[in-house]
């Protein structure tokens, strides 16, 4: 299964806007997508309340991986929302 | 028909009739009916037509936010429907239904374990438990068939009934449509209250729980002088509170007997606010308390924006001065974009101008950028700024080396801009103490007495145990209030007072005793208070002065004032 280790460029982490960007991403592509920290239990990434209850800060790094027929796609675009300084969302 | 009368707190001397508008009704649900009496399929249905109402209303309100305040705040509804989509929440309610129970008592259950998840984390994810509340709650709501009350869109003639009312919600109140307001919590200081008093609507405030048996669309007359309620209220109680207000408004400048010209004026804190004061004959504002642009929101309001805000004061009066005071916040007001320090004791903490020298020197500088571009804005009238929690010379000094740098910026860059008044707020012990010293810095001084009492008396404003001891007629206060006004005599420094005291008419001749130039309130007193002036008599008002002030308590303050009452 694919997955990749990210940096969180956001200031404010996965919260508010990036989260939200971040959820809506993943929403958007057929795999099934999950996020977590980088050596823990991943959550599924298409859920508001997991991501947010992850507590991730800007700086951390977190891991993503997606299983099915789009899953480099989803990697590709969720690694690009959390590249993204907030103010550029 | 017979009258019900419920009793509270009135905050505003006014009174009116109108129809109960309930806004967020109390969402609290019956119990569940037994788990077979519920058809899980008909409840799921109810559910996803629930999701999609919901849905609609937030992109409706995702919109107006845009362009009423912007992007960034706009933004906080897009979490909104993705916690109306979620997989655990949609699947937590689908379960529930599943297992006997209504769509609304579903919604209930399954959003308050994740209230109760997030309320347990720290900063930021605590904030989330904020947004799962609202967005249960509007669930609910569209469940139950209740309609949303738009605030911004109420009929004409709505009395607004709620559990409280807080800035963002009387943000949206149209105060042309409201004939009133009754809340079932909060006291004389409560921010319905401070709202009450500058919009000039009758409010009645802490009723109590009894508040909940009147319904939406009962008439009721709102007595905001005695702090009743009247529902049903027959002929004569409503000809009563239409006719209540009878004091006249004097829209032009006023004298005392002996011919002394008095400037009274209108403390403002939102656009909202402006144009009762005008309406009730303020002659300019006294205070402009910015921190209102900056509540509420993501990021603070650029420069811009800001100039746009003073510019409409300005022109709310053409002919009168608008003085701004910078922002003024500390540890007790939830901004987030600003970090603000957890403090022990936050009012003796970095707030006011402390604050903006370092660390908030960036929107310092916008600030008073945004001031020296309004004050070019030629409409007659004239732009004042004015600095808060002063307590050195060096502060004052500071702020108005930046104030003339950044006019040399503007200079530089080719803008417009003029450089407004100058002055202090005292309401340190130690302003009044160095008054003479800051007179030589300032053009002006402005009292703030309800800051002033809590500080001289180191008493806490809105604790009710030492509520007696913080009253600005202790003799301490009153002593530093005329240690101020004695240091600027003789000088050009003008000195006003901008804090309750200001608004209370039965002081207003003990004030004008005491020497003061200017005397700014909330929009309500300001009629009361410019009547009291023609009626004061400058030699009469000094020697009142000068008992008072040789009162070594307050109730002897108390009874030099009775008694020149009733003489």
């Amino acid at each position: 299964m694919p997955e990749r280790v990210v940096e969180v460029v956001p200031e404010d982490g996965l919260h508010a806007r990036p989260a939200s960007k971040f959820v809506e991403t993943a929403n958007e592509y057929d795999s099934e997508v999950k996020v977590g920290p980088e050596d823990g239990d991943l959550v599924n990434a298409a859920s508001m309340l997991a991501v947010t209850g992850l507590g991730v800060s800007g700086g951390e790094k977190v891991r993503i991986s997606a299983e099915g027929d789009d899953a480099e796609a989803a990697l590709d675009a969720l690694e690009e929302v959390l590249s993204t300084p907030e103010d550029e969302l | 028909m017979t009258e019900r009368r419920l009793g509270g707190v009135g905050v505003t001397p006014l009174s009116g009739v109108g129809d109960v508008v309930w806004y967020a009704p109390d969402a609290e649900l019956d119990d569940p009916p037994a788990p077979e009496d519920v058809d899980a399929e008909a409840e799921t249905t109810r559910f996803e037509e629930a999701r999609t109402t919901a849905r609609e209303e937030l992109q409706l309100e995702r919109e107006r936010t845009a362009e009423r305040v912007g992007e960034d705040e706009a933004a906080v509804f897009d979490a909104h429907v993705q916690f109306l989509d979620d997989p655990q929440i949609t699947d937590g309610v689908e379960e529930k239904i599943a297992e006997g129970l209504p769509a609304e008592h579903a919604v209930q259950r399954t959003f308050d374990r994740f209230v109760e998840q997030f309320e347990g984390m720290e900063g930021r994810m605590a904030e989330r438990a904020d947004d799962l509340r609202d967005v249960r709650d509007r669930l609910v709501r569209v469940l139950a068939g209740g309609e949303r009350v738009n605030l911004a869109e109420l009929p004409e003639g709505s009395v607004v009934f709620a559990e409280r009312l807080t800035p963002s919600d009387t943000a949206q109140l149209d105060p042309e449509r409201v004939a009133g307001f009754v809340t079932v919590t909060g006291g004389r200081t409560s921010h319905a209250a401070i709202f009450a008093r500058s919009l000039a609507l009758p409010a009645v405030v802490g009723v109590g729980e009894e508040l909940y048996d009147v319904e939406d669309g009962e008439t009721v007359a709102v007595d905001g002088t005695d702090g009743v309620v009247v529902v049903d209220p027959d002929e004569s109680t409503r000809e009563a509170a239409v006719d209540g207000d009878d004091v006249t408004v004097r829209h032009d400048p006023v004298s005392t007997a002996d011919g002394v010209e008095i400037e009274v004026a209108g403390n403002v804190g939102t656009r909202a606010d402006l144009a009762p004061a005008a309406d009730r004959g303020a002659d300019g504002i006294g205070l402009f308390r910015t921190e209102f642009l900056f509540l509420d929101r993501q990021s603070p309001p650029d420069e811009q924006e800001q100039y746009e805000a003073y510019v409409e004061a300005l022109e709310t009066f053409p002919e009168g001065r608008v003085v701004v005071r910078t922002l003024d916040v500390g540890g007790d007001k939830p901004i987030d974009y600003l970090d603000l320090p957890e403090e022990e004791n936050p009012f003796l903490g970095e707030r006011g101008i402390r604050r903006s020298l370092s660390p908030d020197a960036d929107l310092f500088e916008t600030q008073l950028r945004a001031l020296l571009r309004a004050a070019a804005h030629d409409t007659g009238g004239d732009l004042a700024v004015m600095l808060p929690l002063v307590s050195t010379v060096d502060e004052v000094v500071a702020a108005r080396e930046r104030l003339e740098l950044f006019a040399d910026d503007l200079e530089r860059e080719g803008i417009e801009y003029a450089v407004p008044e100058f002055g202090v707020m005292v309401e340190t012990p130690a302003a009044a103490f160095m008054a003479a010293d800051l007179a030589e810095e300032v053009d002006f001084f402005s009292i703030g007495t309800n800051d002033l009492a809590q500080y001289v008396m180191a008493a806490e404003r809105g604790n009710e145990r030492v509520a007696d001891l913080g009253d600005y007629r202790q003799p301490a206060v009153l002593r530093a209030i005329r240690a101020t006004v004695d240091a600027a005599e003789g000088t050009d420094v003008w000195v006003g007072m901008c804090g309750e005291m200001a608004g209370d008419p039965e002081l207003t001749e003990l004030l004008l005793g005491l020497g003061l130039d200017e005397l700014s309130m909330s929009a309500v007193t300001v009629p009361q208070v410019k009547q009291a002036v023609t009626e004061t008599n400058t030699e009469a008002a000094r020697k009142l002065a000068d008992s008072a002030l040789s009162a070594s308590t307050k109730d002897e303050v108390e009874q030099v004032l009775t008694q020149n009452t009733q003489s």
